[in-house]
């Protein structure tokens, strides 16, 4: 299966699945619907058949020029465990946001993110980013802004 | 009426209301310049502030702030591919190229030269054409405003990647990730938790999208492990490359001024509208999305082009034709005053005023962004692997700061995967993020159209306006796959 047609077919079920499975259950109509309105699931469903006659026509029809896309040239399945590992870190932060807290939470995630991109050798950089950085930057949205963050329930038990 | 306008200018030109205008300037730059801090951001914040100044002052500030910020926005385009605001994501296609190719300098520079002659020529539009230009977009209908974003989308997907079907298949999930949330008769779409029943917002999209898949590639591929952050490299923009550009700046410009006149248009699409046009009429369109002066130009002198004209049904009507437009009604509001037609009567001493100063903040633009250019040119020394995530710890915190919602966050990061998923899909995003902005205003007037037309759907195709607007988008798909059928033909002659 080449490229395009992957593309086409998978764009293509997207759509098809908003159209058919979700329109139907999460955009319902009301009962009364005043003059000549059209419903609300008029526009998302007009979309998503568009978009599945797109999907399939582009399938078949691939684009000029398909840019290559670059990388260190590592085998793929290192490529995915790169990028599983980034999604669950970045799943892990919103998991960890509520029980410790805003300020721990990003610091882990940016130091996490430092470490990912592979940073080895600057290491003194990468805490002064990760930890100092993202506390200037909390306390000047916390005391110019006056924006709240969340302290986190284990901050608060502990009494920090 | 000389008079009037001379006392304005005495009562502008104090150094109180200087200082004034290059904090509100200097401060946007900043704010628009870091990613997912808005210019409404900056306007919302100051707006506290103006209830202890004067009117024109107070005013002043906040379009000062408007304007930084709408210019600031590239700064970040350029070097770090993360456009600080919306508007200037079209900036963000050439701009990081031709940063990428040691031309940062000479992008920004493009860029603020352009933004200036934009903001100056929409100051102008504003000066002598408000009230004209102000009734003529009271006018436009429903169908009317449907095709023309219509127009503007077709323009925005023939001329982003490398294909107008993928451009166009980008549009229709932007077009369907902009129905989430309650709709204009109150019925809730896809609200699968109960955040999603306000809808998604703008900045978190935004961001998520141009921001974050630049550290998922460098985590993922590492494919710019080597690759410093851009360098300000070669400054000097040539007479001959300014030369070459004016075109698509006086014709941005025109654009910004008049998209930015109609409400609810504003920055972002006058900018995609403004590009398309520059890069199917340029000689070197080809360039475009790969490091074209020109495309910068065409950008910001319509996103700043904008600015000044967003103004116009403001003052001339009372109508904001943007959530900052909108942010600045409530500050007239505090000051005792109430934008219309009235106002021009019995408050034309603070009208010219008004307009005075903000010709004086286009020149305190361009020397505003003349010093953070060198201020952010530091930038440059943070390695890529040290940048992206401090520009994911920027995001993070900014998002959070807007509403104090978590779900933002969220939305920021589901969206950085899904434009890593659209990157490895060669998917265009600028067409996606554009029917994000555009959709609940396209969706609106068409209900609206059909509703007024009792469900007949050539209500489209009732008026001359709309006619143009149906020919136009016609000839755009038809050049469009002329030149995709032309490229296509070169490369099999070159294989």
């Amino acid at each position: 299966m080449t490229k395009s047609v992957f593309r086409g077919l998978l764009i293509a079920a997207f759509f098809a699945v908003v159209a058919f499975a979700l329109v139907p259950v999460y955009v319902p109509r009301p009962a009364f619907i005043p003059g000549f309105a059209p419903p609300p699931d008029m526009w998302p469903r007009l979309t998503a058949i568009t978009g599945i006659g797109l999907s399939v026509i582009a399938a078949f029809l691939p684009p000029a020029v398909e840019p290559p896309i670059e990388g260190d040239g590592s085998p793929m399945a290192r490529k995915i465990v790169r990028a599983v590992v980034l999604f669950a870190a970045f799943f892990l932060y919103l998991t960890l946001v509520p029980w410790i807290g805003f300020l721990a939470s990003t610091i882990l995630l940016t130091l996490a993110a430092i470490a990912l991109t592979g940073e080895r050798t600057r290491v003194l950089w990468a805490l002064g980013i990760g930890v100092i950085g993202t506390i200037l930057v909390m306390m000047f949205f916390q005391s110019a802004l006056g924006t709240q963050f969340p302290a986190g329930q284990l901050v608060k038990l502990l009494g920090l | 009426m000389l008079n009037e306008i001379l006392s304005a200018l005495y009562a502008v030109a104090t150094f109180q209301n200087l200082l004034i205008m290059i904090a509100g300037i200097w401060g946007g730059v900043l704010i628009g310049a870091v990613p997912g801090m808005t210019g409404t951001m900056a306007v919302t914040l100051a707006l506290p502030f103006t209830y202890y100044m004067d009117p024109v002052p107070s005013i002043l500030l906040l379009v000062a702030l408007y304007k930084g910020s709408t210019y600031g926005g590239s700064v970040s385009a350029i070097l770090i591919r993360t456009p600080g605001t919306a508007s200037a994501a079209c900036t963000a296609l050439d701009g990081h190229p031709l940063a990428q190719q040691g031309k940062a300098g000479k992008a920004l520079n493009m860029a603020l030269y352009s933004s200036v002659i934009g903001d100056f020529i929409s100051n102008i539009s504003l000066i002598f054409f408000a009230a004209p230009l102000a009734i003529l977009a009271l006018k436009v209908g429903p169908p009317e405003y449907f095709m023309l974003m219509l127009f503007a989308l077709t323009t925005v997907a023939g001329v982003s990647g490398n294909s107008l079907l993928l451009g166009l298949i980008s549009a229709m999930l932007g077009l369907l990730l902009a129905t989430v949330g309650e709709d204009m008769y109150g019925s809730f779409r896809f609200d699968f938790v109960p955040d999603m029943q306000s809808g998604l917002n703008v900045a978190p999209v935004l961001v998520g999208l141009f921001a974050l898949p630049e550290l998922i590639k460098l985590v993922v591929l590492r494919a710019a492990k080597t690759e410093q952050a851009a360098k300000l490299g070669d400054q000097k923009v040539t007479r001959a490359e300014f030369m070459g550009s004016l075109r698509s700046i006086l014709r941005g410009s025109v654009i910004g001024s008049v998209l930015g006149a109609v409400p609810g248009i504003g920055p972002s699409a006058a900018a995609f509208f403004s590009y398309g046009e520059a890069q199917r009429s340029s000689k070197r369109g080809a360039n475009f999305g790969k490091g074209e002066l020109e495309g910068i130009a065409a950008s910001e002198s319509a996103n700043n082009g904008a600015c000044g004209a967003t103004m116009i049904p403001l003052l001339a009507l009372g109508v904001p034709g943007d959530v900052i437009t909108g942010v600045m009604l409530g500050a007239f509001m505090i000051q005792g005053l109430t934008p219309g037609p009235l106002l021009f009567q019995t408050n034309i001493h603070e009208i010219y005023m008004l307009l005075i100063g903000m010709l004086v903040s286009s020149v305190l633009l361009f020397f505003a962004g003349k010093v953070t250019m060198r201020m952010f040119s530091k930038v440059a020394l943070i390695p890529q692997t040290l940048l992206t995530p401090l520009v994911l710890m920027l995001c993070l915190i900014g998002i959070y700061s807007i509403n104090s919602s978590m779900f933002d966050v969220a939305v920021l990061l589901v969206m950085g995967i899904v434009g890593f998923g659209m990157f490895l899909l060669n998917i265009p995003t600028a067409p996606f993020l554009i029917a994000f902005i555009l959709g609940p205003m396209l969706e609106e007037n068409l209900r609206r159209a059909l509703a007024m037309s009792r469900g007949d759907l050539s209500v489209l195709l009732s008026s001359p306006i709309t006619w143009i607007f149906s020919v136009l988008i016609v000839l755009i798909i038809a050049m469009t796959v002329r030149r995709e059928v032309q490229k296509s033909k070169d490369r099999k002659a070159h294989s």
